[in-house]
């Protein structure tokens, strides 16, 4: 491993370790935020309140030092109150454009399925195209960008469900999960003395998250992996409980993701465990199981787990 | 799409079944051949019934009713007059299996009747079917039947009369559609393919045709080698001693052994082993019956019914006549009857001048017939006894012998000289052609006819041996029709082509000198010169009358050899014991199959004085080859058993050689195997960080793990490492270490 590998090692420790603190018990959900935020994906969190989503996401505002804005969708939340709004200005007799909460470098979309369909791809288009427009002015977003979006689970009443299109705008969607009861017990002593996000410092630069973003592109992908990934993706076309298989675009971002987790690992070349790893993952929200599978009980991480079991590892070179 | 595909499916599984059927039906049809099963057509039928009944997906309750039905029809076709499914009928049925099942509880399995084999049989068709089902279009894996096939076909093709060429090629081209189709159908599982499988089909189906027809088509057409090993079937039969006696009547093939009625000869018999008696002797000897002497052109029967039998009791001196010129050695036998079956009468060595059972019994006999009976009470019996004989077994002197001209005219010879009038005349002139060139005396004409059967065109066969017709008569059908058969037709027609040439002869039954049996528990006392007599060894052999010598026995059968001495003059008191320089038959020197008979003529090698070892001069002999199948049988059990170290051994060296480590993925592949032999399964869905977790848990060590990462490395990240050949090898070394020392 060379210097700049292991220096760059260190400092993800360090915010790995930033994070931990606040965040008790949860490595696979913060290493798999910072695999979307490296490569330049966005993330859907999908739990019940209180599990520390909000959480997670500020501490990791805080140790990147980075500007956090936060949006709590409502059912009567518009589109403009998400972009934002120009302003007709009395004194200087001019339109001023009120950026709205978007225009953040972390944005906390919280309980995204609560709002109507027309805010929800507001939010969703910026994501993708990494700019918007209001009032005929193209605003071009912050950079880096990234989008964390919490959904209650849509059997939750008073909810819009988002379309498969608009998930497919997620590069991953995360479950938080309660913690272990030893967990819970430390996050209690932890906050006692006052809660440990007031705490903590910012350990890397938006510069150099820029610089990681941009080395994470660089990792080596094998053709017998992109093989791998595009053969896994394919096989979830022809899944016979799945109705809707997975799109190219999931290919994409399964090798970005996968990339992006080979980095974290301080490895510069993607091994099948990573993209293993990360399928369901990147996959289950793109997926739409037809009605046998719902009859039979299996939910997308299930028949995902059929598919990636079925689906040969490449052993050999090309 | 879908439906397409399934319907594709169908259709394989269709044509995969309708193959099974086609084998299956290729175990039928040898049936009606080596075995005496009748009417196989009707197993045919059913074979056929029970397979398109299992292809129609019906209801399974409704299949084993129409099936069960099938069986009911069959049975009622061939065994049961009643009317089909009346209640006598299945009384009838059910008294008929009540009976077999309690003859089956007994192990009496010669008592079980023909129907019900027959339904044991049906079942075993209709179980088989189902299994064949199951094999082929359940778990498409016909490999294993179709082998069965083949070697079934080729066993019966090399051990019975069945001729196999066209059933092989048959199986062939089924086998390799059906293995193709089979093939074929576990890709698209694996990969589940949803591609439009009708036109793979014929996508797949065209070259295998194309391959089947091709490869069929010139395998039919090249020229082929000859069999490179001897035929094994003569040694088989040698061993099993197959040499007959002349049985009774009936249709078929005849069990053999000793009968009484010889007016039809003919006919196949299959062996058996029943011990007849055991003797002991210091020799193995042919033993001698009866005589018979009118030849009818279908059989033997004798000129009278009534002959002068001699009383005595022990001295028997006049049974046979020999005269002046020949010299005898005397010897002493012991005779217990171990299965006499029907054998009445006491078989006995040339020249035997006494007989002295053990308890109350008396002998009569008769010169005229040569037959030796015991008598209990006035009975003609065979005493449980042992009989003590004495002989002065005769050595005939071959130039008294020479003396004697070849045509008698003497009254007293008038019933050895006559052949039916029916015989035709192409007999009397191929015995004329024989002795054409011969020296006009009797000896040498007779031995002249005997050595005519050594030409090359007879062939000893004991099964497929055709009865004359009605209009036939039997010497003339094996003289020059069929040119096969045992004894029977071998000293017959010696008998017959004798008295052409007016030379007084007659047919003689008896036995051969059996098998040394040393641990037999009949006769305790006796040392280890104790011949085993079976059933298999009855046989018939010819006497040729010759003046002032005697009757002097000769055999035509090509394998056997008569242990009856000739002394040629001077030297008779060198002659101990039989052991003699010239024996009347020359078949030691007829044994190694001459090169240009051709591979029908079967090597007959049942000399029974030599028995197993013989063996044959020419080519491989059965020890040979046996000795050749055990070494492959060794070889391929030792590469088997050691592939592994093998292959280690050879990568080894190419890995610590190969610098520059091309043969990297070869080694790791290597390793994987290895791992799977020991149990360790690499999954096709299991990435190798995963699997080398798995291996160091159970190998105690993280060896595994070190390599996968280079290797990975290698494949992954397609880096050149060569600079890890050290520890490549180190890791490698290592692992097959642990691999081969953890017990599987």
């Amino acid at each position: 491993m060379t210097q700049q590998m292991m220096n760059q090692q260190s400092k993800l420790d360090q915010l790995f370790e930033n994070m931990e603190r606040v965040m008790v018990g949860k490595r696979d959900a913060i290493e798999l935020t910072l695999v979307a935020l490296f490569a330049g994906g966005h993330v859907l969190l999908e739990d019940v309140p209180g599990v520390g989503k909000t959480m997670l996401v500020r501490a990791l505002a805080k140790s990147l030092d980075l500007d956090f804005k936060r949006v709590q969708f409502t059912p009567d939340l518009l589109p403009s109150d998400v972009t934002g709004v120009s302003v007709y200005n009395q004194k200087n007799m001019e339109f001023e454009f009120r950026p709205g909460p978007i225009m953040g470098n972390i944005v906390l979309a919280d309980e995204i399925n609560r709002t109507s369909p027309k805010t929800q791809s507001a939010l969703l288009e910026s994501m993708e195209e990494s700019h918007i427009t209001v009032d005929g002015m193209t605003m071009a977003l912050s950079r880096p960008f990234f989008v964390m979006a919490t959904q209650n689970p849509i059997e939750y009443e008073g909810t819009y469900p988002l379309p498969e299109a608009q998930l497919d705008r997620f590069l991953l969607k995360l479950h938080m999960g309660y913690p272990a009861k030893q967990e819970e017990m430390v996050m209690l002593d932890r906050t006692s003395a006052g809660h440990p996000i007031d705490t903590l410092t910012s350990v890397m630069s938006k510069e150099e998250l820029m610089e990681r973003q941009r080395q994470v592109k660089e990792i080596h992908v094998s053709d017998s992996i992109k093989r791998y990934i595009v053969e896994i993706v394919s096989n979830t076309r022809k899944h016979s409980l799945i109705q809707l298989g997975a799109s190219p675009r999931a290919s994409i971002a399964l090798m970005k993701a996968a990339q992006a987790y080979a980095y974290i690992q301080g490895r510069d070349y993607l091994l099948p465990d990573d993209v293993k790893y990360l399928a369901p993952h990147v996959l289950s929200h793109r997926l739409l199981l037809n009605s046998e599978a719902k009859f039979q009980g299996e939910s997308a991480p299930s028949v995902l787990e059929d598919v990636i079991k079925k689906t040969v590892v490449p052993v050999e070179r090309g | 799409m879908r439906l397409r595909s399934e319907h594709a499916n169908q259709w394989m599984d269709v044509i995969l079944y309708v193959g099974a059927m086609l084998l299956m039906l290729e175990w039928i049809y040898p049936l009606e051949q080596v075995t005496d099963t009748g009417n196989a057509q009707i197993f045919f039928i059913f074979v056929v019934y029970c397979f398109l009944l299992t292809l129609i997906y019906i209801p399974t309750w409704l299949t084993v009713i129409l099936k069960l039905f099938g069986v009911f029809f069959v049975m009622h076709a061939l065994f049961y007059d009643l009317p089909l499914l009346s209640l006598e009928w299945i009384g009838l049925v059910f008294e008929d299996i009540r009976g077999n099942i309690g003859e089956l509880w007994g192990q009496n399995w010669d008592a079980l009747t023909p129907s019900f084999r027959t339904l044991l049989f049906l079942v075993l068709l209709w179980m088989l079917s189902y299994l064949l089902y199951y094999w082929f279009v359940i778990v498409k894996r016909p490999f294993p039947f179709v082998l069965l096939t083949i070697v079934y076909i080729t066993l019966l093709d090399t051990f019975t009369a069945m001729d196999g060429t066209n059933g092989i090629i048959r199986t062939f081209v089924i086998s390799i559609i059906i293995l193709g189709l089979a093939n074929l159908h576990r890709i698209i599982d694996r990969e589940r393919l949803n591609v439009p499988v009708l036109n793979s089909v014929t996508k797949w189906l065209a070259p295998i045709l194309a391959v089947v027809i091709i490869s069929a088509g010139i395998g039919y057409a090249a020229p082929k080698y000859d069999p490179q090993w001897p035929d094994p079937v003569p040694f088989l039969e040698g061993a099993a001693e197959s040499s007959f006696g002349a049985g009774g009547g009936g249709a078929g093939t005849n069990r053999v052994g000793y009968g009484v009625n010889d007016e039809q000869l003919g006919g196949g018999f299959t062996a058996d082993p029943t011990t007849v008696f055991y003797a002991e002797v210091n020799n193995s000897h042919y033993w001698k019956v009866e005589t018979k002497d009118v030849y009818t052109g279908k059989g033997w029967v004798r000129s009278s019914d009534e002959y002068q039998y001699t009383g005595a009791d022990a001295n028997i001196s006049g049974l046979e006549y020999y005269g002046e010129s020949v010299e005898f050695n005397s010897r002493e036998t012991t005779l217990k009857f171990e299965n006499p079956g029907n054998l009445d009468k006491i078989p006995y060595l040339y020249g035997t001048i006494q007989i002295v059972p053990e308890g109350n019994v008396t002998h009569e006999y008769s010169s005229r017939t040569g037959e030796l009976f015991s008598l209990f009470e006035g009975e003609r019996v065979v005493a449980s006894e042992p009989y003590y004989m004495y002989s002065d077994f005769p050595s005939f002197p071959q130039n008294a012998m020479r003396e004697v001209p070849t045509s008698s005219e003497t009254e007293q010879d008038s019933p050895y000289l006559n052949n039916p009038d029916s015989l035709p005349d192409r007999v009397g002139e191929l015995a004329e052609e024989i002795v054409a060139d011969v020296d006009d005396n009797r000896y040498d004409q007779a031995m002249a006819i005997e050595e005519y059967f050594e030409n090359g065109d007879f062939v000893y066969e004991t099964e497929d041996v055709p009865r004359p017709e009605e209009d036939e008569d039997y010497v003339d059908q094996f003289l020059f029709e069929t040119q096969r058969g045992y004894c029977d037709n071998f000293s017959t027609s010696m008998v017959v082509l004798l008295r052409e040439l007016d030379i007084p002869a007659r047919w003689v039954k008896g036995f051969t000198g059996g098998e040394s049996a040393p641990d037999q528990d009949a006769l305790p006392d006796a040392g280890s010169n104790v011949y085993e007599i079976q059933n298999n060894n009855a046989h018939s052999w010819v006497e040729v009358y010759f003046d002032d010598v005697g009757w002097v026995p000769f055999e035509p059968t090509i394998g056997f050899s008569n242990e009856a001495s000739i002394s040629t003059g001077e030297d008779v008191d060198d002659l101990m014991d039989g052991e003699t320089d010239d024996t009347l038959d020359a078949s030691d020197e007829s044994e190694a199959p001459e090169p240009d008979q051709g591979e029908e003529t079967e090597d007959t090698d049942a000399d029974d004085s030599t028995g197993v070892g013989s063996g044959s001069d020419g080519g491989l002999s059965i020890l040979q080859w046996i000795g050749i199948v055990l070494v492959i049988l060794v070889t391929t059990f030792v590469v088997l058993k050691y592939r592994m170290h093998i292959v280690r051994k050879y990568r080894e060296r190419q890995l610590k050689r190969d610098r520059q480590l091309e043969s990297f993925p070869k080694a790791y592949d290597t390793l994987i195997r290895a791992l799977n032999k020991k149990g360790l399964y690499h999954e096709s869905g299991q990435t190798l960080g995963e699997f080398a977790k798995k291996v160091d848990r159970r190998l105690g060590n993280g060896d595994m793990t070190k390599m996968t990462r280079i290797y990975e490395r290698y494949v992954y990240r397609e880096e050149d490492v060569r600079a890890s050949h050290e520890e490549v090898v180190e890791l490698w070394n290592k692992l097959m270490d642990k691999i081969f020392s953890e017990r599987s």
